[in-house]
């Protein structure tokens, strides 16, 4: 082996062992049937963990594959936040598994599956690279989806991210290649370096315009939204769980490198679209969550508009914009977990509920659960001094510091009507009628939401730290 | 003890002790009131504590870094008016503990009460203290939330809830607004630290961000202060526990508010904007809190009302930009503070001992608590401004300030008037209070017999009256220096002289306030009997409730509005999602084309072309007519996708590949006749579909998609026409052209790219092939056809009944000869098809064909065979085992790969080199011919196991309606 392929190989090493990993998994699944469900389950979240203690201890910098994957800190903050969702949520889906007879090796497989891709994602400095990494997450997304098949709700809503997913990969591939045809590269670097030399054309705004599109519809931004509310709802809850952890922290990180490498010469173009998808899902985010009552559906809506915020960040095209992007994610990584933990908790002996209304009056049957949940959705309301907040500021302020003041100000007013939603359950929860408690809560599940909520709450103590790592991830761009 | 320290205990104590108190048991209410007490009279000390230092260097100061990546500290700062506020906070905190603990009865939760009480408290005193303006943000929104826990504490009273949830979304999200403009503020300023702040009042107040910071800044203070427009917040908010509504509702937070309009008076007031806004909103709410107050009957509600009042009353001295006006809204800060929070301490002894606090019910209580009454009475006295008392003291500076000219307009010159009238008002509310609850006709239905409450529940009352008292006979000697540290604190050297004595000899504001008593006690005089009997609420603004009008907008704006939009916009079907998709991406297409020029190349037309053109012609008919008959005719479809393939073959070989055209040619024939075999197996289209009477609005939207399409395609082909008549940068297919046959040893670049410059990927792309193949194979093991197309087809079944009807025949005799002649021809074909295949296998490497068309081409082979004699018939004589033919060749071509590692290069790197063999002549003989072997046993295995997944659907099929019409037998 020449050495350059070696340091190639070492360099995606966590990528090459969660690959490796979900093969022998399979194998494992397809060899020992049924019985291994939980064996697989915990292979797996340990090939997670161990990748991801790997990448932290050992893993370098630097480029690979002839410059088609890059490891950097930012690569390395956003591939740790993925792994954490990835790992999280399978833990978390074990007793879902077991109580809903959705129990499938196959499951954990699929998800080591697309984390690999998300990694891939997360590292592309390629189109291609983006591309096959884009495509192997979506692929094994759109089975995930519909992995209860007994479930119409669930079939649907795997069918439907098929289709979306399908057609906004068309128009991602579609502007890759008009980008390729007007610089005639596809790697990030060099895509960059023809941009700054030559004359902005129409074609390669075209080519912006719709790769930005296909990364918009993976972390769901407005208008390519659609899809989010139906499969949160359809999926089986520890898929939702996963779809609104893993996937967005990669697909964040996928459209932050774009902007920041290959397209950053003609910075001024996309951000304006960045600000546009910005405030309409906010805007959108906010309001569309108000009427809900399924609670997954609730937490699409959220999804939508957080992901507005985060980009608010982007927008600013600056190191403390891409610092904001990378806390926020984080910050929504932990709250999203913990309330999913609260969501798959929600269990009574006839088996889960989903609607909002069945929460009322938790506070009297569950006061522990309820607490955590108020402090959650506080947090994710942005009321200070929760880590909600922390990461609203530090977007905002980027977004100030760049001169974009309406951006700043449009996302402050979605952000009341956003809290508007969030105190809805938190009165419903305290003041409404008990309609009846649920089962205590699982073990793993009592954790992620204990966790969660103490991060959330004791986030002032130790946001400088964060801070300063994110800034080391921001610092890969400038 | 060193100041900082004793800052930052300030903040944390109440804290601590709110997580302790909330760790109590719940009868333990002693020891709660004990240890809040504790906490209060701390916070008292140590303030004190601090105050020579204040005098002597100026503000305290005390730093903890936080985050410090941020410039974020957590600094806290006292000065002055920090320091007066901290004093006001924790004494009367302390008083409320004390008067709480004789008022909530055993059965209330305590913990909840003093955890939440305490932590407010807490957040109370970081307002005050913060020395930053993110961590006054941070405090400003955690009193939001400890006061709509505290409101919500009798969380079983549907009134407490609605009250605690609209009080926290108006203050919640008025400190949202706060923290917009505090981030606009500290862009300007380029700092967040109050202190460098508060120094660049011309900054601020000279920069183009001003006026939408100032906005954003009083929606949270107005808010929080319950100022019209947002006043009606505050009334909702009586239904808490009267310690709280003494506490957070009169005395402290809402003077958070006008605290921070005081606290940033040197850097924003002084524009016309803020006297605008400021100023209508504090003469608005100075007015109508007033003539709302005279009307409740309620009397918490009358205080609440007589709050808003006060506080405008203050706000509008804010707006005035006159040190004389912040003098003297401080001063009725601190006086409002000590007479409303004893009121609302009687209004809640009333309320203990009665049980009721409606007005019309009651009467003739000075009889029975008369100490009560006259603590009540002195401190109306003071609401109302009688001489001697506080209230007089400040609202006589008030008239003072309110004659001067500030910024002559229209709200300047009413001032006078307005303040006359409102000041009458007070005193007329302050006269029905004491006239209605302690004098008048006894009551004789009141649900509990009054006597008076135990001493220490009156003693915090004593203490605020005797306040009253002392500072309104002899100010300058007990508030006087207090406040003029407060002052100067906030102005510096530009305070100015001022005086605080009670005789200023006989001046107009000495008249005004006179006209005000007896106007007030004359209005008192002419409404009393309407005010025994009337309905709650003023009259004519009965039915303007500020609380139904929230209700109504908030379920308008959120609810409904919310509600059409997601109905509007929002869709779970698949295709209005399908159909926005595409309509967004076309605009976004189409954004760009708007601002730029796009640049073109000419069109020319090329005669010569013409028939290529008529070719493509005929490719773009048949390629629409597959997508449109794809709906309605799914055979007709398929030939006209054929018809495509063809075209795009014949325009391989118009471009001299013929290479590609034969890869082309073999996969259209052999896909073609899968799908066909597959199409079988589908079920017919439903017969409803097929009626003529489509409904217009179904068609309408057919049109709309139609129109969609075209424009999605035409800016499709605009834009590659644009790619491709731009001058092409060197393409790879340059590369693979020159280094074919010097690199890979053979002319035919398909084949060439396909096992040598490309193996690797070959290699993955069979294994794909091979896998789609299984995936077919099983995914048919498990298909049931739909009932229609299990029936044996229509030609069969009329040759069968004819044989049937016929004497000489037996049925199926002519079903078994179908198309004999031609079943022979095939069968016959099958060793020349071999032969066929051999040959484009070997010269494959240099002239078109090659592994993968000889796969393809061999399976066509047995396609034809399965065609011919049917299932049985072929695999009777025939051992077909593809699965084998697919492992075959998937490690024959990773052995080759692999065999390169032998000789030291890389995996699947080529070796070629011609070879002469007897009869056949000079074949090249590259290792990647082997590779290609590979290939062709694969390409073959899995066109082949395809093929047989489709074929024994007819084998099962026919086993199928053998049980049926065994069962039929049976039964």
């Amino acid at each position: 082996m020449t050495p350059e392929l070696y340091s190639s190989l070492s360099l995606a090493l966590p990528e090459l062992i969660i690959a490796g990993g979900a093969l022998v998994l399979l194998m494992i699944g397809v060899y020992s049937g049924e019985r291994a469900n939980s064996t697989v389950t915990g292979l797996a979240v340990a090939i997670l963990i161990g990748a991801g203690a790997w990448m932290l201890l050992f893993g370098g910098t630097g480029k690979a594959f002839g410059n088609v994957f890059v490891s950097d800190p930012f690569a390395v903050f956003m591939k740790v936040l993925m792994l954490i969702g990835s790992a999280v949520t399978l833990v978390m889906s074990v007793g879902f598994a077991k109580a809903e007879k959705f129990d499938k090796f196959e499951y954990p497989v699929l998800i080591l599956l697309s984390t690999v891709g998300m990694m891939l994602m997360i590292s592309a400095n390629d189109m291609i690279t983006l591309y096959l990494g884009l495509e192997l997450q979506s692929l094994a997304l759109y089975v995930v989806a519909a992995i209860n098949r007994d479930s119409v709700r669930s079939t649907e809503a795997g069918l439907k991210y098929f289709v979306l997913g399908a057609l906004s990969s068309g128009m991602l591939l579609y502007g890759i290649s008009l980008v390729y045809g007007y610089t005639g590269h596809t790697g990030f670097d060099a895509i960059a370096a023809t941009l700054s030399g030559a004359d902005r054309q129409l074609g390669l705004v075209f080519g912006l315009v719709f790769v930005l599109a296909g990364v918009a519809f993976k972390i769901s931004a407005v208008p390519f939204h659609m899809w989010t509310p139906d499969v949160y709802e359809g999926a089986p809850t520890p898929v939702t769980a996963f779809f609104a952890s893993a996937p967005k922290m990669a697909a964040m990180a996928l459209m932050v490198r774009i902007t920041m490498t290959a397209f950053e010469p003609i910075a001024a173009d996309w951000q304006q679209i960045v600000v546009f998808i910005s405030i309409a899902s906010m805007v959108l985010g906010s309001f569309a969550a108000i009427g809900q009552k399924n609670i997954k559906r609730l937490m699409a809506y959220s999804s939508i508009g957080h992901v507005g915020f985060a980009l608010v960040g982007l927008a600013a095209n600056t190191e403390t914009g891409v610092r904001g992007v990378a806390i926020y994610m984080l910050i929504y990584l932990v709250m999203t977990l913990g309330t999913f933990a609260f969501i798959l908790a929600m269990r009574r002996k006839d088996g889960n509920v989903e609607q909002i209304s069945d929460l009322a009056g938790l506070s009297t049957t569950n006061p522990m659960m309820a607490t955590i949940l108020t402090i959650l959705m506080f947090s994710l309301a942005g009321i200070p001094p929760l880590a909600g907040f922390w990461a609203k500021w530090y977007v905002f302020l980027a977004a100030i510091n760049a001169n974009l003041y309406a951006l700043a100000i449009i996302g402050v007013l979605a952000s009341v009507v956003g809290a508007y939603y969030y105190l809805r359950i938190i009165k419903i929860m305290w003041f409404d009628e008990p309609v009846g408690g649920f089962l205590p809560m699982a073990g793993e599940l009592r954790l992620v939401l204990g966790a969660s909520g103490a991060f959330v709450l004791f986030y002032v103590f130790f946001g400088g730290p964060v801070g300063r790592v994110a800034e080391a991830a921001a610092k890969t761009f400038f | 003890m060193a100041k900082d320290t004793s800052l930052i205990l300030m903040i944390f104590l109440p804290f601590i002790g709110s997580a302790m108190a909330a760790f109590f048991p719940s009868n333990a209410r002693n020891a709660e009131a004990w240890l809040a007490g504790a906490v209060t009279v701390c916070g008292l000390v140590l303030a004190s504590m601090c105050y020579p230092a204040i005098v002597a260097e100026g503000p305290v100061r005390a730093q903890i870094e936080w985050l410090p990546t941020l410039g974020l500290n957590f600094t806290l700062r006292m000065d002055g008016f920090a320091w007066l506020f901290a004093m006001l906070v924790s004494g009367i905190g302390f008083l409320v503990v004390l008067y709480a603990r004789y008022y909530m009865s055993p059965e209330d939760p305590i913990p909840r009460f003093y955890a939440f009480f305490l932590a407010f408290m807490g957040a109370m005193l970081g307002i005050v203290l913060s020395g930053n303006l993110i961590l006054l943000v941070v405090f400003w929104e955690l009193t939001s939330i400890f006061s709509f826990l505290l409101i919500g504490y009798w969380y079983h009273n549907a009134n407490a809830r609605d009250g605690a949830r609209m009080a926290l979304t108006v203050t919640g999200i008025g400190g949202l607004c706060l923290l917009a403009g505090v981030l606009l503020i500290g862009h300007i300023v380029g700092s967040y630290d109050l202190d460098v702040v508060l120094a660049s009042g011309d900054l601020i107040r000279s920069s183009d961000l001003y006026l939408p910071a100032l906005i954003l800044f009083l929606l949270g203070a107005l808010t929080k202060s319950a100022q019209f427009p947002f006043h009606f917040w505050l009334p909702n908010a009586m239904a808490a526990p009267t310690p709280v509504s003494a506490y957070l509702h009169s005395a402290t937070m809402v003077k958070a508010g006008v605290f921070l309009m005081a606290r940033f008076w040197p850097v924003l007031a002084g524009t016309y904007e803020w006297f605008w806004i400021v100023g209508f909103a504090g003469m608005a709410s100075l007015l109508l809190g007033a003539y709302f107050a005279i009307f409740q009957r309620d009397i918490k509600g009358l205080l609440a009302y007589s709050t808003i009042s006060h506080l405008g009353l203050i706000t509008l001295l804010l707006s005035l930009g006159s040190p004389l006006g912040l003098i003297a809204a401080i001063f009725h800060m601190t006086n409002h503070a000590t007479f409303k929070a004893s009121l609302f301490m009687a209004a809640g002894i009333i309320d203990h001992e009665t049980g009721t606090r409606d007005m019309q019910r009651l009467g003739g209580l000075f009889r029975f608590m008369p100490f009560t009454a006259t603590l009540a009475m002195v401190a109306s006295a003071a609401m109302a401004g009688v001489p001697l008392l506080n209230g007089f003291l400040s609202k006589e500076m008030f008239f003072a300030e309110a004659i001067e000219t500030h910024a002559d307009s229209i709200l300047d010159r009413v001032a006078p008037y307005v303040a006359v009238l409102a000041s009458a008002f007070a005193v007329t509310y302050s006269i029905r209070f004491i006239h209605g609850v302690f004098f008048g006709k006894l009551p004789d239905d009141l649900p509990r017999e009054p006597h008076e409450p135990p001493f220490l529940m009156r003693f915090p009352i004593q203490l605020l009256v005797l306040t009253c008292l002392v500072v309104g006979i002899v100010p300058g000697l007990t508030i006087g220096p207090f406040l003029h540290t407060a002052v100067t604190s906030v102005l510096g050297l530009a305070t100015p002289e001022y005086s605080l004595a009670i005789w200023h000899g006989v001046t107009l504001p000495l008249l005004m306030s006179f006209l005000a008593l007896l106007g007030g006690a004359l209005l008192y005089l002419l409404l009393k009997n309407y005010l025994a009997h009337c309905e709650e609420g003023p009259p004519y603004f009965r039915q303007l409730k500020g609380q139904r009008i929230f209700e109504r907008v908030m379920v308008a704006v959120s609810w409904r509005g919310a509600r059409f939009l997601e109905n509007r916009l929002g869709t779970r079907r698949l295709q209005p999602q399908l159909r926005l998709l595409v309509a967004v991406a076309l605009i976004a297409a189409a954004w760009p084309l708007y601002h730029m020029s796009f640049g073109l190349a000419a069109f020319s037309w090329n005669l010569d072309d013409a028939v290529f053109s008529g070719l493509w012609a005929i490719g773009i008919f048949c390629a629409v007519g597959a997508a449109y008959q794809a709906k309605f005719h799914r055979l007709v479809a398929l030939i006209f996708l054929g018809g495509a393939g063809l075209v795009t073959c014949t325009t391989f070989v118009w471009f001299s590949a013929p290479d590609l055209a034969v890869t082309q040619l073999l996969v259209e024939i052999v896909t073609t006749v899968l799908i066909l075999l597959g199409l079988r197996w589908l079920p017919k289209r439903s017969e409803e579909f097929q009626t003529d009477a489509i409904r217009m609005a179904a068609r309408l939207r057919r049109y709309r998609d139609l129109a969609i399409a075209v424009a999605a395609g035409g800016g499709m082909t605009l834009v590659a026409y644009a790619v491709m008549t731009r001058a092409a940068p060197p393409t790879i297919a340059d590369y693979f052209l020159e280094k074919a046959y010097t690199e890979g040893g053979g002319r035919n670049v398909v084949n060439v790219i396909l096992v040598d410059f490309r193996g690797f990927d070959t290699f993955g792309e069979i294994t794909v092939l091979g896998i789609v193949a299984l995936t077919v194979f099983s995914l048919f093991r498990r298909f049931r056809p739909a009932p229609d197309s299990v029936e044996s087809p229509e030609q069969q079944r009329v040759q069968n009944a004819t044989d049937e009807a016929r004497p000489d025949r037996t049925a199926g005799e002519t079903v078994s000869d179908y198309l004999l002649i031609p079943a022979v021809i095939m069968q016959w074909l099958f060793p020349v098809i071999i032969v066929l295949a051999a040959y484009l296998f070997f010269r494959g490497h240099d002239l078109p064909g090659g592994g993968f068309a000889a796969g393809v081409a061999m399976a066509a082979a047995f396609i034809l065979q399965y065609l011919a004699a049917g299932t049985r018939w072929v695999e009777d004589r025939l051992r077909v085992l593809p699965l084998n033919w697919i492992g075959f060749g998937l490690l024959l071509a990773a052995l080759v790969g692999m065999g390169s590692w032998l000789f030291g290069y890389p995996f699947l790197t080529s070796h070629s080199q011609y070879v002469e063999l007897p009869l056949i002549g000079s074949i090249p003989v590259a290792s990647a011919i082997l590779f290609d072997l590979g290939v062709f046993s694969l390409v073959l295995g899995a066109t082949v196991l395809m093929l047989i997944a489709f074929a024994h659907q007819s084998v099962r099929r026919l086993r199928a309606s053998r049980i049926a019409a065994a069962e039929e037998e049976t039964a």
